[in-house]
């Protein structure tokens, strides 16, 4: 009996600390010379553990937060629970002095949302700006 | 005779398989891992509107709602600046009669080290809706949203699903 509890307070225990996350690295991301003349390269990796959400938004801004033109492969990628993807972000080279933040935001399907929800943003800082 | 060598041959190839797989199963086969600082943001409770009155919709436990609840962990100390953003409008709803007033807060629900993390709470920049908190220890910390939406000239919120985003920003500094 005293065994079934413990073995109903572990289960409880694990059920309540299920969460749910996404991560981004790395923090500091470095832009360098790509093989493409006039563009500067960076990769980032995102690793989905939410289960609600399937699809990430890449952006690229500067430090007032002003979007700059990037190319990758997906604005939007597709990363199913428990993926992770890696991101090639190219920079043109009279963009990179501007270039500041990396982002990764999570984007919530409409049918998938119930009454309140929470949209989450990781932004890296190209090391070049790192002070 | 014969049917004794066969059998002799036998086990001895059957031994060299089972010694050969015990020998593959005894390689070492790598797991290759890199660990890097970084910021995870956590949903830990996605929240829920009471609907107290026709005309309000919050999430305070005490009018049947529930807050939301973020946990944003960091390993690197004094790398991020956690920003919370409670709701100013709804991303779902039906047609709505008149304009919507929202209120919302964000506080430190708990933290993993209140030695490192006690001043937070304290320490917190607020620019309207959105919260910036300093994150300068490594650990976890949890925040709490709460968010009011009234309903302009008392008119009644029209039956149906509402949905409002707080916005959980982990920014790297």
């Amino acid at each position: 009996m005293t065994k079934m509890k413990y073995i109903i307070a572990a289960l409880v225990l694990a059920i309540s600390s299920v969460a749910y996350s996404h991560e981004m690295v790395p923090t500091y991301p470095e832009l360098t010379i790509s093989h493409i003349d006039g563009l500067q390269k960076t990769t980032v990796t995102i690793f989905n553990k939410r289960a609600e959400v399937e699809y990430y938004e890449i952006g690229v801004f500067t430090e007032e937060w002003e979007p700059i033109p990037f190319v990758s492969n997906y604005k939007i990628y597709k990363i199913p629970y428990l993926s992770t993807v890696s991101v090639e972000i190219y920079v043109r080279k009279e963009d990179k002095d501007r270039t500041t933040y990396i982002c990764s935001m999570s984007k919530l399907r409409k049918k998938q949302v119930t009454r309140t929800a929470i949209k989450s943003r990781i932004c890296s800082l190209v090391k070049q700006k790192r002070l | 005779m014969l049917n004794k060598n066969i059998t002799t041959l036998g086990v001895a190839a059957a031994i060299l398989l089972s010694a050969q797989s015990g020998i593959a199963q005894a390689n070492e086969t790598p797991i290759n891992g890199t660990v890097q600082s970084r910021c995870i943001i956590q949903t830990d409770t996605a929240g829920t509107f009471g609907n107290p009155n026709a005309y309000t919709l919050t999430t305070a436990s005490a009018d049947g709602g529930e807050n939301a609840v973020i946990r944003i962990d960091v390993t690197l100390a004094n790398s991020y600046y956690a920003e919370i953003t409670a709701p100013s409008e709804f991303s779902s709803s039906p047609t709505l009669p008149d304009q919507v007033t929202w209120t919302g807060d964000t506080e430190v629900k708990t933290v993993s080290d209140s030695t490192t993390m006690g001043a937070y709470e304290s320490g917190k920049v607020e620019l309207g809706m959105m919260d910036r908190y300093d994150l300068t220890a490594t650990g976890s910390t949890w925040f709490k949203t709460s968010s009011v939406a009234t309903m302009g000239g008392n008119k009644a919120f029209p039956g149906g699903n509402y949905t409002a985003l707080v916005q959980a920003d982990c920014i790297a500094k």
